[in-house]
């Protein structure tokens, strides 16, 4: 299969970008890492008729540290994520993550950026990002803006970003100390798509939960924060029992989880029992025993 | 002249062999690692265009308008041809059944999704596929046939009208007196299977590059193809041109599995050729036009098995009926895979009596391909499950109903109710070798303690005849006719002793001109590096069908050795005039001829071609004076098939048992393969690294078949599987590391005692790793009777099995 | 009206390189057929099989998920640079020779390349990073336990000093 044609640009600058995605005259997709809008040009299931590649704007794949908060700047690697000392340090969740995504040869490419962006619901990045509280920054011709993750995945490949807007950075909020972080993804095979994901938070005070966060990607058309199961946590002690319950319930509480050829909707609400459980567990197991 | 070929290593002219059975680098290797070798995509010709092809996205629909104007109106375009094109140029193509086989591109209707329509030829393949997007096509869609059963009825609507059914085949096979040993048989067990399907996939997708000479009236054929000289005369029939006008060139491949396919699209490349007034027309089909219309789908089954067993726990009887939806034609021959089981119906059993009740069914599918193993694997997936559901209800280990029930050593060569013949075999022996290595006894312990703790720990024991040489007389149940699949290789030493050996297939990855070398070398006691390989197009080619069947290793060496006999025979009768004495005076061993016990009386191989050569003056009258030869081999006493189908087919019966253990997590319905051992016994191994090299591949095509890879079609027989994201072949971390070890039980009927053993493992991996699951499964009362067994299928079996949902174990009371 | 090809040039084992390509020319295509290196394969397009794997600026990437354009003025390694120009092979296509672990050998460049960016990264890596670099890569033929063996070989072989250098 190849590519419907298509023009190409490469500007050395956020403002000529600007520029060339907001000309009304030529549909323009951007082009980050190409892991997953390439395949989907292959298809001709893409078919923009202009290419804007972000590859040769210096400066949008820092990583760096900002009074605690971890700045991963929109064109920054996978492969630079998974390797960063501050991620591991800093975010483990993200780092953790970051080593389940497909294989080195894609993550040698593949953007934090474009994950956000594309939105695919089996990602794990938009989950962790919504776990996480991260905060997107935003470029478009009125100037700059910040959205909360919770308000960025809209729905299925769609996110708050107007059609002129560039994702430039997405900053994660300091950790509390003593917070476990947990994650789980069941796949047909190591590196595949998920069939169902979670990412987990937890904080133990006194041997009971103090706070947690989960949340679940592969299950709906964006990631789901399990916030009434969450609240059911608050004050209880880890048990299996427990997470058996709030798994149980994650998973009733699922409208319609989606079928496909690996698995069924209701397969896929026994997996995200399954995940949720096991995210929770992991997350417990490597919180601070107050 | 009357040759005789070794029958065993022994009989190789040489002292002490270097290269045949040993470990030796593989000739193919160096330019495989650095690029250099040349693949089909790999060729540029002068004037070459590039083609893509229009396919209807509808399963079955009219025509009603086709107008290509507008796209043989773009520039870069050089030509455009559609159904009228091919029916004006082409007959429609041979088929297995007889008569199911269509032109290359669809007329009024179509009949599954992905069937081509119209093709362009073009500049450049992207130039190519924006051309048909400026195609002017309408549909009528209509009510696709999805399901076989409801394809049987009656009042169904027909794939092919003309065909007046949607059977293709119908019809009961009975060997002995089936009914009377289930009517007395104390235990009759009866199950019902699904198998989907999978199917080959190899790394390379299917190309050629085509070339219609428009004033010789030639076709010639660039391509990946499995076996040229059939390809040839298939494009001969097609063309209406003579056998020698169509000239095929296979390139070496990357991988074939025998689902290659390529048929159809090669045509319409000849179809774009002729129309673009003879330039080279390349197609190279991409991996989703693979996947969902191409050579890629096999064993579409749907099974109902019933085995009976006497108070002694001996199988009676076997009776397997069988619906194979071979989609909308038989044009890939995929209906073949339904004849082999033939070849090893009863499989290493001594089961008296068998049945087969055969219905192929067409459908708006992708037609069936042919995959690797053929027909077996689905059967011996069956057969398997059978022994055990036996085994389980009479409470007999199922590694001990096999030993009962296997065809004694002393019994071959053994013919089965099916009609072919096993060569020879020691089954009990490759049973006990495979339980110590596995270390079965430790695993039921294991298994013991596993259950205790309320897990599902599963060990399957599993054994099946892997056939090998195939012969056409294997399929003629299917309308395949003839008998006899020759092979031969034509062996020339120059005048400083260098040998060539011309052969007519090209590279598949099995090593086969490494074979050759070995061969040569070892015959006439060179150096591995001082026989060339030099394969041949179809028109100058010894007679050739090249790899297939599990037949290519015995049937070269048979070819090889023949040729090299006939040389030995020709320089013996030149030494012995040049010696002045009788040929029988004349021995010939490590590379020279001599009369043993005179000194001095002694002449390389390279000094006797040299003579032969330069002086011809020296030789006899009457004596061919090439240091040449070319040998035929056919294997020998093949059988015309009965009203039955019942024939000697399958020359040689390799044979394995695959001990394997798993655990099944209860909550994500994953399966985890803990041990996989396999020993196996294909007799002589003539180059033991390659024949590793296939135990080890087919083992991953086994469990990728077993757990992953399904081809998936939903009610409207829309193909779901269209890309990698979704048929799952396996990768390195799937694959369980292979205990192995192995038997040799020479065959009596093959050069050096060598069995096919190239389809190995396939046959008997899928019914390993099933009889493991359902042993897992056994103490919750579920079953695996699909394939594969998903994580989905396996949790979905374990709810039914909670929700008693299953009915008890398949066993009727017979009295 | 002829498609507009961009000039691309750029550095491809060892050597410059140049040649003409659309923008929507996939680097692995652009390799193959504008340079004529067609030791690079092509298996699925769509980034799931590894055959187009090649290494750009130092790391291993799908050939088909690149466009050509994209690798102006890249260094690109190919399994055409591997061996040296006298034909002496690589340790890695040593091992896989020695170790049988290629068959028709179809998908072998795209492991070479991966493996050959594993062992400039990683001189000692762990089993777990070996497997996570070979998943992405598919094969068909050989089970991959061949392939397994030949890069324990050929790790051995190396020992704790990686090659940096290509053969070229």
């Amino acid at each position: 299969m190849k590519p419907a044609p298509f023009e190409y640009e490469a500007p050395s600058s956020v403002e000529e970008a600007l520029r060339l995605l907001a000309d009304p005259a030529i549909e323009t997709s951007l082009l980050a890492g190409g892991q997953s809008l390439v395949p989907a040009l292959n298809m001709r299931l893409a078919r923009p008729e202009r290419l804007v590649d972000l590859g040769r704007i210096e400066g949008l794949d820092a990583i760096r540290d900002e009074n605690g908060a971890l700045c991963i700047g929109a064109m920054a690697t996978k492969r630079s994520i998974e390797r960063s000392a501050l991620v591991a340090q800093k975010q483990p969740l993200l780092h953790e993550a970051t080593g389940h995504i497909a294989h080195p040869q894609i993550r040698n490419r593949g953007t934090l950026g474009g994950s956000m962006a594309h939105a695919d619901p089996a990602a794990e990045y938009p989950a962790v990002a919504v776990a996480l509280d991260a905060e997107f920054r935003v470029i478009g011709p009125s100037g700059e803006r910040r959205i909360a993750a919770a308000d960025f995945f809209v729905t299925y490949l769609t996110t708050a970003l107007a059609e002129d807007e560039i994702l430039l950075e997405v900053t994660f909020p300091e950790r509390p100390a003593g917070e476990g972080v947990g994650f789980a993804e069941i796949c047909r095979r190591h590196g595949d798509f998920a069939m169902a994901g979670a990412a987990a938070t937890a904080r133990l005070e006194a041997g009971r939960y103090q706070d947690a966060r989960i949340v679940l990607f592969g299950v709906d058309a964006t990631p789901v924060r399990a916030l009434s199961q969450e609240e059911r946590l608050r004050g209880e002690v880890p048990s299996e029992a427990l997470h058996a319950e709030v798994a149980a319930a994650i998973g009733a509480g699922l409208e319609e989880p989606p079928g496909d050829q690996h698995a069924s909707p209701e397969f896929r609400r026994q997996l995200a029992r399954t995940v949720s459980k096991r995210a929770l567990e992991a997350a417990v197991a490597r919180a601070a025993k107050a | 002249m009357a040759i005789e070929i070794p029958k065993n290593l022994d009989g190789l002219p040489t002292s002490q062999r270097r290269f045949v059975g040993r470990r030796v680098r593989r000739r193919e290797d160096p330019a495989l690692l650095t690029g250099r070798t040349e693949f089909l995509d790999d060729i540029k010709l002068p004037r070459m265009l590039h083609c893509a092809v229009l396919r209807s996205p509808f399963p079955r629909a009219r025509i009603e308008s086709l107008d290509v104007t507008a796209a043989e109106a773009l520039p870069g375009v050089e030509a455009v041809v559609t159904g009228e094109d091919a029916r004006r140029w082409s007959h429609p193509a041979a088929s297995s059944p007889d008569g199911w086989g269509g032109h290359c591109l669809a007329g009024d209707d179509v009949r599954f999704v992905g069937e081509p329509v119209a093709a362009v030829a073009a500049q450049s393949r992207a130039a190519a596929e924006d051309a048909l997007e400026a195609i002017e096509i309408e549909y009528e869609p209509l009510d696709p046939i999805v399901d076989p059963f409801e394809a049987m009825k009656p009042e169904s609507p027909l794939v092919d009208e003309a065909k007046g059914t949607n059977k293709m085949l119908d019809r009961v096979f009975t060997w002995g007196d089936v009914d009377a040993a289930f009517d007395a048989a104390p235990h009759v067990f009866r199950e019902s299977f699904r198998w989907n399907r999978v199917g080959a996939n190899p790394t390379e997708t299917f190309g050629a590059i085509c070339e219609w000479d428009p004033m010789s009236l030639e076709l010639t054929v660039r391509g990946s193809i499995q076996s040229a000289s059939h390809f040839g005369l298939g494009r001969a029939a097609v063309f209406g041109l003579p056998s020698n006008k169509v000239n095929v060139i296979a390139t070496p491949h990357g991988g074939s599995f025998g689902g290659r396919g390529g048929t159809r699209c090669t045509d319409v490349a000849c179809l774009l050729s002729r129309k673009a007034e003879g330039r080279p027309v390349k197609w190279i089909e991409d991996r989703m036009e693979y996947l969902t219309a191409g050579g890629s789908q096999a064993w579409d089954r749907h099974y109902e098995v019933e085995l009976a067993v006497d108070a002694d726990a001996k199988v009676t009887g076997l009776r397997v009926k069988l619906v194979d939806d071979l989609g909308a034609n038989g044009e890939p021959y995929g209906a073949i895979c339904a004849a082999k089981p033939l070849a090893a119906f009863t499989g290493p059993y001594a089961i008296p009596v068998a049945a087969y009740d055969l219905k192929l069914v067409a459908t708006n599918k992708l037609p069936s391909s042919p995959y690797r193993g053929m027909g077996p694997p689905p059967h011996f997936f069956v057969l398997e499950q059978m022994m055990d559901i036996a085994a389980r209800s009479l409470a007999i280990d199922p590694a001990e109903f096999r030993r009962k029930n296997f065809i004694p050593k002393d019994a071959f060569p053994y013919t089965i109710p099916s009609g072919n013949e096993y060569d020879s075999g020691d089954y009990e022996q490759v049973l006990d070798r495979a339980l110590e290595l596995a270390d079965y006894a430790g695993l039921r312990r294991q298994q013991v303690e596993a259950r205790a703790a309320g897990r599902l720990f599963g060990v399957g024991v599993a054994s099946a005849i892997e056939p090998g040489v195939f012969d056409w007389n294997a399929y003629a149940i299917v309308g395949l006719p003839g008998t006899g699949v020759p092979e031969g290789a034509t062996v020339n030493i120059d005048i400083l002793g260098m040998i060539s050996v011309r052969v007519g297939f090209a590279m598949e990855g099995q090593g086969q001109y490494t074979l050759v070398s070995q061969l040569a070398a070892d015959y006439f006691g060179c150096e591995l590096e001082a026989v060339r390989v030099v394969p041949m197009d179809t028109q100058s080619a010894p007679p050739s069908f090249g790899p297939g069947g599990s037949r290519l290793g015995v049937a070269i060496t048979g070819a090889v050795l023949g040729a090299c006999e006939k040389i030995r025979g020709k320089m013996t009768r030149v030494v012995a005039g040049l010696m002045q004495t009788e040929p029988e005076n004349i021995v010939f061993r490590d590379g020279k001829f001599g009369i043993p016990g005179v000194e001095g009386a002694s002449m390389s191989v390279a000094e006797v071609a040299g003579t032969m050569l330069a002086r011809s003056d020296l030789l006899p009258p009457d004596i061919d004076p090439r240091p040449e030869a070319t040998h035929v081999w056919t294997a020998a006493g093949r059988t015309e098939p009965d009203a039955q189908g019942r024939a000697k087919s399958y020359l040689t019966a390799a044979q394995s048992v695959h001990v394997v253990a798993v655990e099944i997590d209860p909550e994500t319905g994953q399966t985890e393969i803990l041990r996989y051992a396999v020993v196996d016994d294909c007799g002589t191994r003539l180059n033991p690294v390659v024949v590793q090299g296939q135990l080890e591949g087919s083992v991953a095509q086994g469990i990728g078949a077993a757990l992953y890879e399904e081809y998936v079609y939903d009610d409207d027989a829309q193909p779901l599987t269209t890309t990698y994201m979704d048929y799952l072949i396996p990768t390195v971390n799937e694959i369980p590391e292979l205990l192995r070890d192995e038997v040799v039980t020479p065959s009596p009927f093959t050069p050096l005692g060598a069995k096919g053993c190239g389809e190995g493992a396939i046959h008997t991996t899928p019914a390993a790793v099933l009889c493991a699951i359902n042993d897992a499964l056994a103490p919750l009362g579920a079953r695996a009777r699909e394939v594969p067994a998903t994580p989905n299928r396996v949790w979905n079996w374990i709810q039914e099995a909670g929700d008693g949902n299953q009915t008890p174990q398949g066993e009727g009371s017979n009295g | 009206m002829s498609p507009t090809r961009i000039p691309v040039r750029l550095r491809v084992n060892g050597r410059p390189a140049e040649g003409l390509a659309e923008p929507r020319t996939s680097l692995v295509d652009f390799l193959r057929d504008e340079l004529d290196l067609t030791g690079t394969h092509v298996g699925c397009e769509h980034g799931v099989c590894g055959l187009c794997t090649v290494r750009v600026d130092g790391v291993a990437v799908r050939g088909c998920l690149m466009l050509a354009v994209q690798a102006d003025g890249a260094e690109i390694l190919t399994v055409e640079g591997l061996a040296s120009p006298d034909g002496k092979l690589h340790p890695l296509q040593e091992a896989f020779a020695e170790e049988h672990g290629l068959q028709c050998g179809f998908c072998t460049p795209g492991f070479l390349m991966a493996l050959h960016e594993l062992i400039d990264d990683e001189p000692n890596p762990s089993e777990e990073q070996i497997r996570d670099v070979l998943g992405g890569q598919l094969c068909r033929c050989t089970g991959y336990a061949g392939i397994l063996r030949a890069v324990q070989s050929a790790f051995a072989k190396l020992g704790a000093s990686p090659s940096t250098e290509s053969g070229a």
